[in-house]
């Protein structure tokens, strides 16, 4: 190979292009986030561990609306959006090799198991809502309760079970759910970054890191600004915070088992990743490792996870810091060259389709969804009554 | 036979036939394992099963002239930007013992294809005869085909806006035409035919000389056949340098990669 760089000469070439811009990366942290924030509600609802029993349903509330959210950006992604029922019609005999195929499945069967344990979780609430109100409001909660007005205590216990059935089912659903996404790129056997089995727990470990990340700033201004009690709980944060610090200390050790795996054991890849990670040396180590991953570890496993502005940098810090992974896998894989000499650059379109704008309309329709969201399920009383220690709260 | 028993066998042969037809129209229309061209064993859709072409690149011949390129993008309306086929010109040795060495590059029409085991809708498929092609009627443009090729030999038709590639110009090869390339190489260095007829000038050539396939590593079958193919070549292919960015590093000029090194420690 040095040999070959002195003798060899490129005069010319095409530039080529890559398929998969900025929807990609945004997409598979959508995913990844919701998963997590199943995870952490399954604690509750499945595992029955009781600290995180307050935060289980907003948790599940989010997971359903990130990923209601995540599929816009693949139809973003799409250059014929119009033919998304040929993807149901045809092309069956590629199930087995083609990743997108289980995806798209996961995609459509994950958000409705969410939608009916939340309902299961919230039934009783809105019967109460329902017996409460008047007219279109009454009718609507009804609707929600799917009409079973039953508030005994056998009809909560059967509520209960169902709740719990369907959190069961929904572990390795939300798993798969991003775990796929892991295997879309790990598939990819052309691609020195992306072709590692490690791909898809790799993608797991960060998920759970971002989710976390997103829950301890987006449940502190839940509770603060938008429920009754008006105050954050500390304590349920700084859990968080510790529960990140466990989940980052598994993705350090997915990220070194693939880097030392990738970068020293390989064949022939293991160049083209070395000089990749050279380039990218000064962000992908100060930025991704220590910014994004050490320092919320740091936070999550001392005392400072009790210092509120502290631990929600940590929580900012590590969602933005799995994005930027995100964009380096499937950017910084795509840039490195296979046909032509010399990496690939790409920066992302202002206004268009696979865009910065599109990227921040969907984010805009995620905080539309959340606020939908928090309207229609009453997650503050049921907050509260896990605070209270009332036994509706499951 | 009783009532009973002619309205049970009835019964059956009309459930048999009713479910028969169902499945027949299930297969052929709504959810398809292939896609409805294929379905209906359209001969565009399936090709000759009794061929299997494959193409032969005789370096020695090639002298980077870039006629298959043009030819390709007319024949074929390939948008700007983008390339079926291109012919990559690169300089080996060092002065004053240089020369030119030239790769002409397509779609390799892989037996064991990457690119189509990923598609989810069944749009890029292989014909019987071998050519792999891209129903642009169907294609939904993700783009995971274009991601799986090793070779980078697929793009995005701004016109159709779905996936497209070289097809070895299937719609001449079903008339018993060359693919445009093969036809207006100069040199004759592209050599196309049926590796199943053993009279076949490819039959011949493959015989006669030793020849190599690109990234055979990956797997892929690729049936694009090169005699006399450089080692050094492909590697110059994969190296993370382009002789672009070592004359910006030593000019001066602001490089896209801040960090360029003229030393080029290692790989390129």
């Amino acid at each position: 190979m040095d040999n070959a760089s002195h003798i060899l000469t490129l005069i010319s070439s095409v530039t080529l292009e890559k398929p998969w811009g900025i929807d990609i990366p945004n997409y598979f942290w959508f995913t990844g986030s919701s998963a997590a924030a199943f995870i952490i509600s399954s604690f509750a609802h499945v595992f029955g561990w009781k600290q995180y029993k307050p935060i289980a349903g907003v948790s599940l509330l989010m997971a359903f609306v990130l990923l209601v959210a995540a599929p816009l950006n693949l139809i973003d992604d799409l250059r014929q959006p119009g033919r998304i029922l040929n993807f149901f019609l045809y092309g069956w005999e590629n199930f087995p090799t083609s990743p997108m195929k289980w995806g798209v499945l996961l995609l459509m069967s994950y958000p409705i198991l969410i939608f009916f344990e939340a309902q299961s979780l919230y039934r009783v609430y809105f019967v109460k809502q329902a017996q409460k109100s008047q007219g279109m409001t009454k009718l609507f909660n009804t609707l929600l309760a799917f009409g079973n007005m039953d508030l005994s205590q056998e009809a909560q216990e059967k509520d209960h079970k169902k709740g719990y059935i369907l959190g069961a089912i929904g572990i390795p659903l939300a798993l798969s759910v991003h775990g796929y996404t892991g295997y879309i790129l790990g598939a990819v056997h052309a691609n020195v970054m992306w072709h590692t089995p490690l791909m898809p727990i790799i993608f797991l470990a960060s998920a759970m890191v971002s989710g976390t990340g997103l829950l301890i700033i987006l449940i502190p201004l839940f509770q603060r600004f938008l429920s009754e009690r008006k105050r954050v709980d500390t304590d349920m944060v700084a859990t968080l915070a510790r529960l990140l610090a466990w989940f980052i200390v598994a993705d350090l050790v997915m990220r070194f088992l693939w880097l030392t795996f990738s970068l020293t054991f390989a064949n022939e890849e293991k160049y083209a990743l070395y000089r990749f990670f050279e380039l990218h040396f000064e962000d992908t180590f100060w930025i991704d490792y220590v910014l994004c991953l050490f320092i919320p570890m740091i936070i999550g496993f001392t005392k400072l996870r009790y210092m509120p502005f502290v631990v929600y940098f940590g929580g900012i810090i590590t969602a933005i810091g799995v994005w930027i992974f995100r964009w380096n896998t499937v950017i910084g894989g795509q840039e490195i060259p296979r046909t032509t000499a010399g990496f690939l650059h790409y920066s992302p379109p202002i206004f268009g389709q696979d865009s910065i704008i599109a990227i921040v309309s969907n984010w805009g329709i995620l905080v539309a969804l959340i606020c939908a969201v928090l309207l229609v399920f009453p997650w503050d009383e049921e907050m509260n009554d896990c605070y209270k220690g009332d036994s509706h709260a499951k | 036979m009783n009532v009973k028993d002619s309205r049970r066998s009835f019964l059956k042969q009309g459930f048999g036939i009713a479910a028969l037809a169902s499945f027949s129209v299930t297969s052929s229309y709504a959810f398809s394992l292939q896609n409805p061209g294929r379905d209906r064993a359209d001969a565009k859709y399936v090709g000759d099963k009794t061929k299997h072409y494959v193409m032969v690149l005789d370096l020695r011949k090639c002298i980077g002239c870039q006629a298959c390129t043009s030819v390709c993008k007319v024949e074929n309306e390939v948008p700007e930007g983008a390339f079926r086929t291109f012919v990559t010109e690169t300089e080996l040795g060092e002065f004053p013992d240089v020369r030119k060495a030239f790769l002409p590059q397509l779609c390799n029409h892989c037996d064991e294809p990457s690119c189509v085991a990923v598609c989810p809708t069944g749009a890029t498929f292989k014909r019987k005869d071998g050519i792999v092609v891209v129903d642009n009627q169907i294609c939904w443009g993700c783009g995971y085909c274009i991601s799986a090729c090793p070779y980078d030999k697929r793009y995005f038709n701004a016109k159709t806006k779905t996936a497209d590639k070289c097809n070895f110009c299937a719609g001449r090869v079903d008339q018993g035409l060359l693919p445009a390339c093969v036809e207006t190489c100069v040199g004759g260095a592209r050599v196309f035919g049926d590796a199943n007829d053993k009279t076949s000038e490819v039959s011949k050539l493959l015989s006669h000389f030793s020849t190599t396939v690109l990234k055979k590593a990956q797997g892929t079958r690729p049936q694009n056949f090169y005699i006399s193919l450089d080692a050094r070549l492909e590697e110059l292919l994969e190296t993370t340098q382009s002789l672009d960015d070592i004359v910006k590093a030593n000019e001066g000029f602001k490089s896209e990669w801040s960090k360029i090194k003229t030393e080029v420690p290692y790989h390129g």
